[in-house]
């Protein structure tokens, strides 16, 4: 895969080798040439220097060759700019970029730009080791906003019906394994002592669940 | 007119006080902070905030302005900003200054910006005029 990427800080940086590293092409963009030292010394990929909102930089990095293209300064308009030129003008099609600053969130979305949230991501993910330590994801999805996560039934919960855990916007029910086998549980399907529940959750909402599964919070 | 200026002190200040003297009804947003006592006393509207949330703007009178001036001392912010008063709060005019010539030609309507003003870019079509 043919990648551009603008910024080789500590992410731009790491992305970059690791990218190399799996058989990738690719080239980073980075206003401070003396970056470029950062790179490893076996890195197979091109460094341009330059200013990766610039079309000409962009060009010149081969984004109208690109099949994907990530924005990863530490600057979030410049990431916003980037982005937008690599997926409107130059029809890269996988666009990503970072978002620093979770204030600008409602900036990228306006505009159509998948992100990579830092803050939210690690915030997210250490409530969860904080807090939420019994009911650990089994996928997460966004930036750690929803996820999906499997939970024992306990025992005083036999006979209770799967739909009585949806809380629309924030717990869904979405399977059932009970004795090996595994089926998408109706809101009138009983409850068993042993079965498995997956839940998709908002992660604000793992308080909720938890509570609802007995589960002491830590 | 209702007029927002974007941007900190120097042009955008300047534009902006020249514009409230002619009599336009100026909001300055202030993206540095520690100017709000100048500005007051210049008796400038004056919005301190980060102009890329767009629930800041919209509190500064996005929603409501004829012009937007979009003056801040990056490129990519003034972009951003401008796309933001076009596409999100349908500004009738934007104009957006352009800081490093190099980026002149993404002044366009692909960004919102209805008019650029690029300082170098104005100094040099002069001097070559006047030679």
């Amino acid at each position: 895969m043919q990648v551009v990427i603008t910024g080789c800080g500590r992410t731009g940086r790491a992305l970059a080798t690791r990218l190399d590293a799996e058989g990738d092409k690719v080239t980073v963009i980075e206003l401070d040439d003396t970056l470029e030292r950062g790179l490893p010394a076996g890195f197979r990929g091109r460094f341009v220097p330059g200013n990766g909102i610039n079309p000409r930089v962009l060009k010149a990095a081969g984004i109208a060759d690109a099949e994907a293209f990530v924005a990863l300064t530490a600057n979030d308009s410049a990431n916003i700019v980037s982005a937008r030129l690599a997926r409107d003008i130059y029809r890269v099609p996988h666009v990503l970029a970072r978002l620093h600053d979770p204030a600008h969130a409602p900036v990228y979305t306006e505009f159509g730009i998948p992100t990579v949230g830092s803050v939210q991501t690690t915030v997210n993910r250490i409530i969860q080791l904080l807090h939420h330590r019994t009911l650990e994801p089994h996928q997460t999805f966004g930036n750690g906003e929803t996820l999906l996560v499997r939970s024992r039934v306990p025992a005083y919960l036999a006979g209770r019906r799967a739909g009585e855990f949806d809380v629309p916007g924030e717990i869904a029910v979405v399977e059932l394994s009970r004795a090996g086998h595994s089926k998408i549980p109706e809101p009138s399907t009983p409850l068993e002592d042993g079965d498995v529940l997956s839940f998709i959750v908002a992660a604000a909402s793992l308080g909720r669940l938890q509570s609802f599964l007995g589960e002491r919070w830590s | 007119m209702r007029i927002i200026v974007i941007g900190g002190k120097g042009l955008a200040e300047q534009v902006a006080d020249a514009l409230h003297q002619a009599g336009d009804e100026v909001t300055v947003f202030d993206t540095e902070p520690g100017r709000e006592s100048a500005l007051a006393k210049a008796g400038l509207r004056a919005v301190r905030g980060d102009a890329l949330v767009p629930s800041t703007l919209e509190a500064a009178g996005a929603l409501r302005a004829d012009v937007l001036v979009a003056c801040t001392q990056s490129d990519e912010d003034n972009l951003v900003i401008s796309l933001l008063a076009k596409k999100r709060f349908n500004v009738p005019r934007v104009i957006a200054r352009v800081n490093d010539p190099a980026n002149d030609e993404l002044f366009t309507d692909l960004w919102g910006v209805d008019a650029l003003v690029s300082p170098a870019t104005a100094l040099v079509s002069m001097i070559r005029q006047q030679s």
